[in-house]
């Protein structure tokens, strides 16, 4: 390993040969009484104007000795640091904080200067709410992490810093509070952060691959959040959180899947109202899953599932169409997944035109054509509304419901009986860091209930979550 | 999730156990004991609640019965043991599963269906009989409350169509035909033998056996009612009403309106029997692993499961049209087979631990 | 190495497993023709008639055909396929060969018997809906006058089908006015598999909707003639056909018929016509507590209770605006419907008797409180046990 040596035309050549990047400048100026300083910075990183007016301009009248601590005292500036090792500093270059170096100085002295161009604090896109906060995380971290500290004004809360990617050096911070997060969950998500090989870490679901005790598996077992206030609910509930640079998408272990069908709106309006949309979340997504599957089951297997006039009323509509009732379904739900992609990728100037054209494919003319009926495309709309009420699952429950299509299409409703057992088995053998992803369903946490699918109000949810197992089991008195 | 919780254990007992009493059982009952049906049925499940009560003491011990047995016989004898019992799961899984392939084949399909709608059922049971048993705790927590609000919704749909007057008189069909009824029943009653699969993953806590017994009488008061509310709706013409659960709920007058809502809760209940009706051959090849398995042979209960289970789906398409000769052969000719190994054997291990008490002091 | 290799290889297997079970899932979904009857090859048989011959059966099914999807025109219309066969399976396959529809019996929610069926066993044509585990055996049963066919293939003047317009009659208001009885295939089989081998079911009779487009007139139908116009037909179902041992043995004609709905109980709502001097008075009944009861202490003994409480409903002379008000029953209105009605029902029972059809279950009521009393008096019971009969009529104030 390297170091400073003193000599400051042998450091800066050292420097700029372990960062030879064109971007990579250095700025030479003198003292009035002729000490040589020489700054290396990353150009489009750092805030220039801000080096100059504190650091250059003050030295440059500088005619004191030429130690660091005097030279340190000279500068105002709160972020100063010391260092010897070239790589190091080579990184906080790289990182957009300037190095200082002077004639006869065995260390370098770095300058906080970083100017990161970042987007401002807004409502994210992924959880909309009427009541409640509407801050969102940003791709900052240290943004990400004065948002949380906004929040926490306690000492017991923590942010630990680790470096991922090898090529990247991607910060990420792990947050929790000491005395509620538990140990071994912290311990165990630091272990597997810092056991990642990768080069480069892009975005947090990077690291969900990592974090997961199923990797292979379709279900999520790392929970996600873009705001502030339901990352730090859910750390004071016994979690840690993770938050990632560079994402704005923040993670939380352990996962229970009861958290996707909870909305942080359900903490601010009346707990009948929150229990009712939270049963409707429920409720929609197992019409999205089965309500297209159970649909074709019945025409091909089991016509008694309709009542009978419901029934000729389909019969009447299926009438020479070209497709059998299980192709039609497939068809339909193939088109509507390509115009949900499309939507999301499509430029802004022409989503009117293309909506038009998806309505229109997917509405009468595709009926009058004959292609399709219009049950279908009811069934399908209801589908795909009802995938939405739960956000947060909709990859996954997407591909559960073109499975249980698939198999309604080929082995009738007893397939969707079994394909049902497979996936609540599967569900309840799942474990993510120790907690049962199904909790506090199975196993039946008995207390954790009053706040699952019903919420009960804000005195009956006096301890913090069991299945969560933070010893800290108490977070609100009230008689 | 290594051991059962009790509490799941007692879901089990209440809520599992009985659905694979209520497909084929009742018009079997009522072959042989007409309006005494409950008779027979109640003195069944009065045997098995002792039996499982005794069963329940055996797993203060905290272990497996391979450990039990070795422990007083030696392991040959265990493996012998066990290997019997896994023989005699294997022999009384037969039954379940053509009867679920009979139902399944009736309930959820219009017309009759080709062999391949039931072979995923293999396909369900061999993945899920190559897991250890404790992981299906779990599935019980779940399926307990699913099975137990299914089954009321079934209750109160029939309730009003029922006239309990038809199972008067009592005994008025004879003490022979009641004793028919109860011991050709036997083959559905397996719950004893199960739990003898579940001793050394159960997390035994105080006063489970008597909360066994009643959670299994209560079950029993379940099925009990529903045997009732059958042949109050049905009379003279029970005996021809298979899948009788699928069938009392119909005459709900709001399914004229509404369509067949009872099929919400059959096809929950179907469910569930898909996990209890796998039950007999998951114990089989969990004693065959007890005895043969070990940490290094880490895919012998898959591909026990997956041999177990492809004979089983041969069986099943061998005998697709002889139910009844096979019901004769099962429940009437060796009926015998199943008090032996489901009360006299269970009581016979419970000697057992009297015997190394009396050693220990 | 060769360890390693293995290991991977079987920890491989499931992944494959996976990947051709689904190959296969998917290649089922996509063939989709493995003995599939979908929606699209299926004859929904709503109704169905059966009519005895000589060398079996004629098996009228009336099939519903969708007539559109647009609201405005919407609604069912229905094709009736006239069968035959030597039993109601040879009728059945009938249908498939000549349309290439596999008919199914899940909706089939009437079974309509001729005349001709009902004089013998009718349990040897029911047989097949009994036997057939697709088909509900809560679907309704009656009896037609005339054929079955000319019933179900006639054309009804209030519903897009018959079957409609017959389930109609058997509506829970009709029901509950005492008008119709109605009777479903399970409990008709009950009756029949019981001790009582008894039962009943509605009679169905048609006749013609009076318009001016025939000439009007009373009575008598009048057949359309070769005009090519059908002549649109109406249903009643006043009446009530006995049966025992699966024959039809007797008729309660329409006053019979709401007798024998008081003394079931059933009575909500309907319309008892009596008389106040020598004039037609309705009086409307709110509560029917009717019934029939054997008392098995010592010899057995019958009494028929019915206790009615009824409401002045119309009567037919001009009345004071106080009266109207008042709707007060008189002592003489009361006691001539309590006269009417102890008649009625002694006909009702007398008729019972005489057909030897056990339709208030005595039997049953007595093999259920003894079977040694049930083995002494079953072939006696229905026609030496004596009876009272109780009558209480109250006006509801």
């Amino acid at each position: 390993m390297q170091n400073i040596t003193g000599n400051l035309k042998q450091d800066q050549e050292a420097l700029k040969k372990l960062i030879p990047a064109e971007d990579i400048l250095d700025f030479s100026f003198t003292t009035d009484k002729g000490g040589e300083f020489v700054i290396l910075f990353t150009d489009p990183i750092t805030d220039k104007e801000l080096l100059g007016h504190l650091v250059v301009i003050p030295l440059q009248s500088y005619d004191g000795e030429m130690k660091a601590e005097e030279i340190g005292k000279r500068l105002s500036f709160p972020e100063l640091r010391m260092e010897k090792s070239l790589d190091k500093l080579a990184e906080e270059i790289l990182a957009g904080n300037p190095v200082l170096l002077w004639e006869g100085m065995d260390q370098g002295l770095i300058v906080g200067t970083k100017k990161v161009f970042i987007r401002s604090i807004a409502e994210p896109p992924t959880d909309v709410t009427i009541k409640g906060p509407r801050e969102g995380f940003i791709e900052d971290v240290k943004v990400n992490t004065s948002l949380v500290r906004r929040r926490f004004k306690t000492g017991a809360l923590k942010v630990e810093y680790l470096k991922v990617g090898k090529i990247s050096q991607t910060f990420v911070a792990i947050c929790y509070l000491e005395g509620t997060s538990v140990k071994k969950v912290v311990e165990e998500v630091k272990e597997k952060l810092n056991k990642i090989d990768i080069d480069n870490v892009p975005d947090s679901s990077y690291l969900t691959h990592f974090l997961a005790s199923r990797p292979k598996s379709l279900m999520k077992q790392v929970g996600t959040t873009e705001k502030p206030d339901i990352f730090c609910a859910k750390i004071a509930e016994g979690r840690v959180g993770i938050i990632v640079d560079g994402s704005p998408i923040a993670l939380t272990v352990p996962y229970l899947i009861v958290e996707d069908f909870q909305s942080s709106e359900d903490y601010f309006v009346p707990p009948y109202r929150a229990t009712f949309t939270r049963i409707i979340r429920l409720f929609a997504l197992l019409v999205a899953i089965y309500l297209p599957s159970f649909y074709v089951a019945a025409q091909l297997f089991k016509l008694q599932l309709f009542p009978v006039k419901l029934l000729l009323t389909i019969s009447g509509s299926i009438r020479d169409l070209p497709f059998s009732p299980s192709l039609e379904m497939l068809l339909v739900l193939i088109v509507l997944e390509i115009l949900n992609e499309a939507s999301i990728r499509m430029p802004k100037y022409v989503g009117m035109a293309l909506s038009v054209v998806g309505a229109l494919v997917l509405g009468e003319t595709a009926v009058s054509a004959g292609f399709v009926s219009t049950p279908a495309i009811i069934i399908i709309a209801f589908s795909g509304i009802g995938l939405y009420a739960v956000p947060n699952l909709i990859e996954q429950t997407s591909v559960v419901r073109l499975v249980m299509l698939l198999i309604a299409g080929s082995i009738g409703t007893y397939g969707i009986i079994l394909a049902t057992g497979f996936i609540l088995f599967y569900l309840v053998t799942t474990d993510t860091f120790g907690s049962p992803l199904v909790a506090p369903f199975s196993p039946v946490v008995g207390r954790d209930l009053r706040d699952s699918l019903v919420k009960y109000n804000l005195g009956a949810l006096q301890t913090r979550p069991k299945t969560i197992g933070s010893k800290n089991k108490r977070r609100l008195r009230h008689e | 999730m290594n051991k059962i919780s009790t509490r799941q254990l007692l879901f089990f007992l209440a809520a599992i156990a009985p659905v694979g009493k209520i497909i084929l059982m009742p018009t079997n009952l009522v072959h042989y004991a007409k309006n005494d049906l409950l008779f027979p049925a109640a003195m069944n499940f009065l045997l098995q609640a002792g039996v499982i009560f005794l069963v329940l003491l055996l797993a203060k011990r905290n272990l497996s019965l391979h450990d039990l047995i070795a422990n007083k016989l030696g392991s040959v004898a265990a493996k012998i043991i066990l290997s019997i019992f896994s023989l005699f799961f294997f022999f009384a899984a037969l039954l379940p599963l053509v009867e679920q392939k009979l139902f399944v084949q009736s309930v959820f399909y219009d017309t009759l269906p080709s062999i391949v709608a039931f072979s995923s059922f293999f396909i369900f049971s061999a993945y899920m009989c190559a897991k250890p048993l404790s992981s299906f705790g779990r599935t019980w927590d779940i399926l307990a409350p699913l099975s137990i609000a299914a089954f009321a919704g079934i209750l109160f749909l029939s309730v009003k169509s029922t006239d309990f007057g038809a199972l008067a008189p009592a005994f008025g069909t004879g003490a022979k035909s009641v004793f028919e009824g109860f011991a050709y029943n036997m083959s559905w009653f397996l719950d004893s033998a199960i739990l003898l699969s579940f001793l050394g993953k159960i997390d035994y806590k105080k006063g489970l056996p008597w909360k066994g017994l009643l959670c299994y009488l209560a079950g029993a008061a379940g099925v009990l009612f529903f045997l009732a509310i059958f042949y109050g709706v049905f009379q003279d013409t029970a005996v021809n009403q298979q899948f009788a659960f699928t069938k009392v709920a119909r005459y709900f007058s709001g399914i004229e309106t509404l369509g067949r809502i009872d099929y919400l809760f059959i096809f929950a209940l179907a469910l569930v029997m898909a996990f209890y009706a796998i039950l007999p051959l998951q114990a089989g090849i969990d004693f065959l692993r007890q005895s043969f398995g070990s940490r290094e042979k880490r895919f012998f209960p898959a591909l026990l499961s997956v041999i177990v289970n492809a004979v089983m789906l041969g069986l099943t398409i061998f005998l697709d049209y002889q139910y009844i000769t096979l019901n004769d052969a099962i429940t009437v000719k060796v009926f015998w087979i199943f008090p032996v190994f489901c009360l006299l054997l269970p009581l016979l291990a419970l000697l057992l631990l009297i015997r190394r008490r009396r050693e220990t002091e | 190495m060769k360890q390693n290799k293995f290991i991977r290889f079987i920890k491989s297997i499931p992944t494959k497993i996976w990947v051709v079970l689904g190959a296969v899932v998917a290649i089922f979904f996509f063939l989709n023709d493995f003995d599939l009857v979908d929606i699209q090859k299926t004859a929904i048989i709503l109704a169905a008639g059966i009519d005895r011959k000589e060398d079996g059966y004629t098996l009228t099914a009336q099939i519903a055909v969708p007539k559109g999807v647009d609201r405005t025109t919407g609604g069912t219309s229905s094709v009736n396929f006239i069968a035959e066969g030597e039993t109601i399976a040879d009728c059945v396959s009938d249908i498939y060969c000549k349309t290439g529809w596999v008919p199914k019996f899940v909706f089939c929610n009437l079974i309509v018997l001729g005349e001709d069926t009902v004089k013998e066993n009718v349990f040897d044509a029911l047989d097949f809906f009994l036997r057939n585990e697709y088909m509900s055996d809560g679907c309704y049963v009656a009896m037609s006058e005339g054929s079955a066919e000319d019933l179900l293939t006639s054309t009804s003047a209030i519903a897009d089908t018959t079957s409609q317009a017959i389930a109609k009659l058997f509506s829970d208001a009709n029901v509950n006015s005492g008008k119709t009885m109605k009777m479903s295939l399970r409990e008709f089989a009950i009756g029949y598999h019981g001790v009582t081998k008894s039962g009943y079911m509605p009679f169905i009779r048609q006749h013609e909707q009076e318009s001016s487009e025939n000439g009007g007139g009373g009575g008598g139908q009048q057949q359309g003639g070769g005009s090519g116009q059908e002549e649109e037909k109406i249903y009643c179902a006043e009446r009530t056909a006995l049966f025992y041992e699966g024959r039809q043995v007797a008729l309660l004609d329409p006053e019979e018929t709401f007798a024998f709905s008081m003394l079931e109980g059933k009575l909500f709502n309907g319309y008892l016509l009596t008389e106040e001097k020598g004039k037609p008075v309705s009086l409307t009944v709110l509560d029917d507590k009717g019934s029939v009861s054997l008392d098995t202490k010592g010899a057995p003994k019958v009494t028929v209770k019915v206790d009615l409480t009824v409401r002045l409903y119309n009567r037919s002379i001009p009345a004071e605006m106080e009266d109207v008000a008042r709707n007060e029953v008189t002592d003489e209105l009361k006691e001539n419907a309590k006269k009417y009605v102890e008649e009625l029902t002694q006909r009702v029972f007398e008729k019972s008797r005489e057909s030897g059809c056990d339709l208030f279950k005595l039997n049953q009521s007595l093999y259920r409180s003894s079977v040694k009393k049930y083995d002494e008096w079953k072939d006696t019971l229905l026609s030496v046990v004596p009876t009272t009969y109780e009558i209480t009529i109250k006006t509801a104030k």
